[in-house]
């Protein structure tokens, strides 16, 4: 069964389409939702829980239709939404318990169960003090507290790493992969880092000006893309690089070596052309940054970053499978 | 063979999920009702919060706490110290300057801080949302409107020759005290609440209830008493802070004081409190507009 559906959904702010016409099929375990700023991925989100009315088409959670039960699916569904959104002089504790209790969750299991969730995001003692002394890591594992204290069937992670430091992140990282491995609910992080999917989901969808440019699990799409090479050609310097346009190679450099995609065959006739020694030629699967690139080029209209911030590991950026 | 009792429990600290009873849409409300209670009165937050609500609580009870002491010592001396309709004009001060601070307080953080963006997306809807509000503020403004008056009427009961005869002569009071508080929370309430709607700053919002009901009543003993014009006596009702004080004077027989806006206006204690039903109207209709627009 699906964990959630969307069908021909539309959305338009102004003269601005978030998105048009999407379809897509959630399936259970921890699905990516990957696109540029803009690109309509909290619209989506948004309509997901009901709290934007569709312009055309439908959406269903959980097997409850979104637009006529939107508050059975929000009983259901935990988020973590981006950007600052808890109060400062509350503890994070009892800020915890009253969302419980919005729940449903009656005061007393709600103080038990926002302790235990606390703890298990790691806000052990922490959570007696007031959320706006707290740093932003600490108050993005208040808000995985939050999104998981009633208990949800589906969370919903908006930007999850959002503005947190490299531990921090590493720790955000874990925890919702411990959320789909060990607590077996299903998930759907929203990011424009394509590091982190590559860490924690084994599905990916990705967005691109109100459309789906791909959708499935993080080896299909990114297998929809041509495998490339690392070289190291020459000094592989700005020469090397104006060569390998010149011979119709696409090449940017990544550490030690040139990103190439293209025929070895064309390298190899580069290298043998200029005289340059060709030390190293190695296949290289393309990573979901390189695919995402490539799928928005192909969409047409301007290519938008999605990984500004640098990935866990060197070969992260351009998906190295090992 | 016998099994030894275990030693020690091994706790499994590792996520569980809730098996236990989950409630309904009363739950939420409460919650919400009772959040917005402990914000308004401070409970749980650092002492700067409590100063406002607590010393304005303390002047409302204070006096009739220090009345009754007055009236146990020396019981004649203090009999007419004050009358319900005095002490009601006293409080109706308070009842402003408390809900014109409260009403904020409970609104206007959730959106300056983006709390929204959580509350609603649990099975919260806006009209449980707004419905919470209120019912946090009607409390705390009816706790300052109604408790000390009853309190006052329980202490002269009390103190009194004869408890009995005393309360059966003053019984009717009772009456009024109930209808005369509930009537000045709900006016307050509304009004301080419909003022936080239309912004996220708290001293905004503090400031403009303020302000509208001391320039209202300024407004009108101007345009009365300076300017010619036929039918100025209806200017009476431009007066938002007048309109609550009339309507008790009239409650309890007392005379309007003589040559000001009410006295010479000629109306009476119904057509202020039709006044009041219009204010609260149309406050109520400006709160729920804005309340339903909220988007997280």
């Amino acid at each position: 069964m699906l964990v959630a559906e969307v069908e021909g959904l539309s959305k338009r702010y102004g003269t601005v389409q978030a998105l048009d016409g999407v379809d897509v099929a959630i399936e259970p375990g921890c699905t990516g939702l990957v696109g540029s700023n803009g690109a309509g991925k909290s619209t989506l989100i948004k309509l997901l829980l009901g709290l934007l009315v569709p312009d055309r088409g439908r959406a269903s959670v959980l097997g409850h239709d979104v637009a006529a039960d939107p508050l059975a699916v929000r009983a259901r569904v935990g988020y973590l939404p981006e950007g600052a959104c808890l109060p400062g002089d509350v503890t994070a504790a009892d800020f915890v318990a009253f969302m419980a209790q919005l729940g449903g969750l009656p005061p007393r299991p709600a103080r038990e169960r926002a302790a235990e969730v606390c703890y298990q995001v790691g806000l052990d003692e922490e959570r007696y003090r007031a959320v706006g002394g707290f740093s932003t890591g600490m108050q993005q594992r208040v808000k995985l507290a939050v999104a998981l204290v009633h208990d949800p069937s589906f969370l919903l992670l908006d930007e999850p790493t959002d503005g947190m430091d490299p531990q921090g992140r590493e720790d955000m990282l874990e925890l919702i992969g411990r959320i789909r491995g060990e607590l077996g609910i299903d998930v759907l992080v929203s990011t424009h880092l394509l590091g982190d999917v590559e860490r924690v989901c084994d599905r990916v969808v990705m967005v691109h000006g109100g459309h789906v440019l791909a959708q499935g699990s993080i080896a299909e799409v990114a297998g929809t893309t041509e495998p490339g090479f690392g070289i190291q050609l020459g000094d592989n310097g700005p020469e090397v690089l104006a060569a390998l346009a010149t011979a119709g190679l696409e090449a940017r450099p990544s550490g030690d070596d040139l990103l190439v995609q293209g025929s070895s065959d064309l390298v190899r006739d580069v290298a043998a052309e200029r005289g340059w020694p060709l030390r190293r030629l190695v296949p290289r699967a393309p990573s979901l940054e390189e695919t995402f690139l490539r799928l928005q080029a192909a969409q047409g209209g301007p290519v938008a970053p999605v990984a500004q911030q640098a990935p866990a590991t060197p070969e992260a950026a351009w998906g190295v499978r090992r | 063979m016998n099994q030894a009792a275990p030693a020690g429990t091994i706790y499994d600290r590792g996520y569980r999920h809730y098996e236990g009873p989950r409630e309904g849409r009363g739950r939420r409300v409460r919650a919400i009702t009772v959040a917005g209670v402990r914000r308004v009165l401070g409970l749980k937050r650092n002492w700067k919060t409590k100063v406002v609500p607590w010393g304005l609580l303390v002047l409302a009870f204070g006096p009739v706490l220090a009345f009754i002491g007055v009236r146990v010592l020396f019981a004649e001396a203090a009999e007419d110290f004050f009358t319900y309709a005095q002490y009601l004009r006293i409080v109706a001060g308070l009842l402003l300057l408390f809900a014109a601070t409260a009403g904020p307080e409970l609104l206007c953080p959730d959106r300056r801080q983006n709390v929204l963006a959580l509350i609603f997306t649990r099975p919260v809807t806006r009209s449980d949302y707004l419905l919470a509000k209120l019912a946090a503020l009607l409390a705390v403004v009816g706790l300052i409107a109604v408790v000390p008056l009853v309190a006052l009427f329980v202490g002269n009961t009390l103190t009194a020759d004869s408890a009995a005869t005393y309360l059966r002569e003053h019984l009717d009071d009772l009456g009024k005290i109930l209808v005369a508080g509930t009537v000045l929370t709900v006016f307050y309430s509304v009004t301080a609440l419909a003022a936080a709607s239309l912004t996220d700053r708290r001293a905004g919002a503090t400031a403009g209830d303020l302000g509208v009901f001391l320039g209202s009543s300024a407004l009108a003993n101007i345009l009365f008493f300076t300017a010619q014009f036929d039918g100025k006596r209806w200017v009476t009702f431009l007066s938002l802070s007048g309109l609550p004080g009339r309507f008790v004077d009239w409650l309890f027989g007392a005379p309007f004081d003589p040559g000001t806006l009410a006295d010479q206006a000629g109306f009476t204690g119904p057509a202020y409190l039709a006044a009041m039903a219009v204010v609260v109207a149309v406050a109520a209709a400006l709160l729920i507009w804005r309340v339903l627009r909220l988007r997280p």
